[in-house]
């Protein structure tokens, strides 16, 4: 009587764990399958990115995209962030949608390129690529590479605001803003955001030129 | 043999025309004739229209007159659907957008939210890849231990 009871109970609990395995190691694989594809187009917009620079390099001038602006098409590379202290070295593509933030850091279409006038915003994830964020501080360097030439920035200010907030300012002096969600260290929903702010320290432009951040220009290339 | 399905294809091809005209004519009957107010209301349109961008010379006002240029594109004769525009006969409002799904309307929103702006809000860079995987591992885990449980509480039994 008890073996006929104990039987279905057992069936049930078999189907039941293996069901949960089941469903645990699909959930496994699709995120894995999530970060394997960014991975992927990580390495393809850094080969590009490489194509570009390569480009450069040949014609000695301005980047053969020509001034890569909002314009461009999403997920093309457009420029290149890296913060030594925090070995942080990234190549931003454009667009802030998710297809363009599993590639990389990416420029929100509308504000300028890094070392243009005006804000430049620059954004990623919190758990890859901008997860080194939250080890920023301010005095920190920062350096971009675009169309406009090597730009160095220094940190200037930091801020965590709410996600509904306004906070991103258009600016007439070129400022660069990198923002990703907060608490960076955290699972789950992100009710905040991050907000970076860095203001230009010194400058190369495309030419070959240097400026300093008091604007006198510099020859000779950087 | 030949001739009993010659009869064959020609009736069915009979019957099929039929059929397909009986659908199609709800598609292709000619569209309702202009009606009288229809027509009237057209040439008020279009006559207002003159009148407003004669007037419009005579203003010297930029704020006036960027108004009246508004005020003139939205009752544009060319963009008013006449009744043969649609198969229905419903005029439409000129300026009026055509509903969007909320999936598209969705879709527009958060392209918006996407670029910047005065004032924007920071993009969402949250990703809920790290929770999947998390409960992904806490799935297995579950199933793991009832499993074991089950394997215990089996060789019990058999003693």
């Amino acid at each position: 009587m008890i073996g006929r009871l104990t039987k279905p109970v057992f069936r049930g609990r078999r189907a039941a764990s293996s069901a949960l395995i089941v469903s645990g190691a699909l959930l496994l694989i699709g995120s894995a399958t999530s970060v394997a594809r960014g991975a992927i187009a990580r390495d393809a917009a850094r080969a590009r990115w490489a194509e570009i620079e390569a480009a450069r390099a040949v014609a000695g001038a301005k980047l053969s995209t020509g001034g890569a602006r909002w314009s461009e098409g999403r997920g093309t590379p457009v420029g290149r962030l890296t913060i030594p202290r925090l070995g942080l070295d990234e190549v931003v593509v454009e667009g802030v949608g998710d297809a363009e933030l599993r590639a990389g850091p990416g420029h929100m279409i509308g504000s300028v390129l890094p070392g243009d006038s005006g804000t430049s915003v620059i954004s990623a994830h919190r758990d890859r690529h901008f997860h080194a964020l939250g080890g920023i501080a301010v005095g920190d360097t920062v350096v971009t590479e675009s169309a406009h030439g090597t730009v160095v920035w220094k940190v200037t200010r930091m801020r965590v605001v709410n996600a509904e907030d306004s906070a991103l300012e258009a600016r007439t002096t070129p400022t660069l803003m990198l923002t990703t969600c907060w608490p960076i260290r955290y699972l789950g929903p992100a009710p905040e955001r991050l907000i970076v702010e860095a203001v230009p320290k010194s400058s190369t432009t495309g030419d070959g030129r240097r400026a300093t951040e008091n604007g006198a220009a510099i020859t000779g290339r950087h | 043999m030949h001739s009993l399905g010659r009869a064959a294809l020609a009736a069915m091809m009979i019957v099929g025309a039929g059929t397909a005209k009986a659908q199609i004519t709800t598609f292709v009957a000619s569209p309702p004739r202009k009606t009288e107010p229809a027509q009237q209301a057209a040439a008020q349109q279009r006559e207002k229209v003159a009148q407003d961008s004669v007037a419009r010379v005579a203003m010297t006002g930029m704020k006036e007159w960027v108004d009246s240029a508004s005020a003139a594109l939205a009752i544009r004769p060319d963009t008013v659907p006449t009744a043969a525009d649609t198969a229905v006969g419903t005029p439409r409002v000129a300026t009026a957008p055509a509903p969007k799904s909320d999936s598209s309307a969705n879709a527009r929103a958060s392209e918006r939210q996407s670029e910047f702006r005065n004032g924007a809000r920071a993009p969402n860079t949250a990703t809920p890849i790290p929770m999947i995987a998390l409960a992904g591992v806490l799935l297995i885990v579950m199933g793991m231990a009832l499993r074991r449980r089950e394997r215990s509480a089996s060789v019990r039994v058999q003693r």
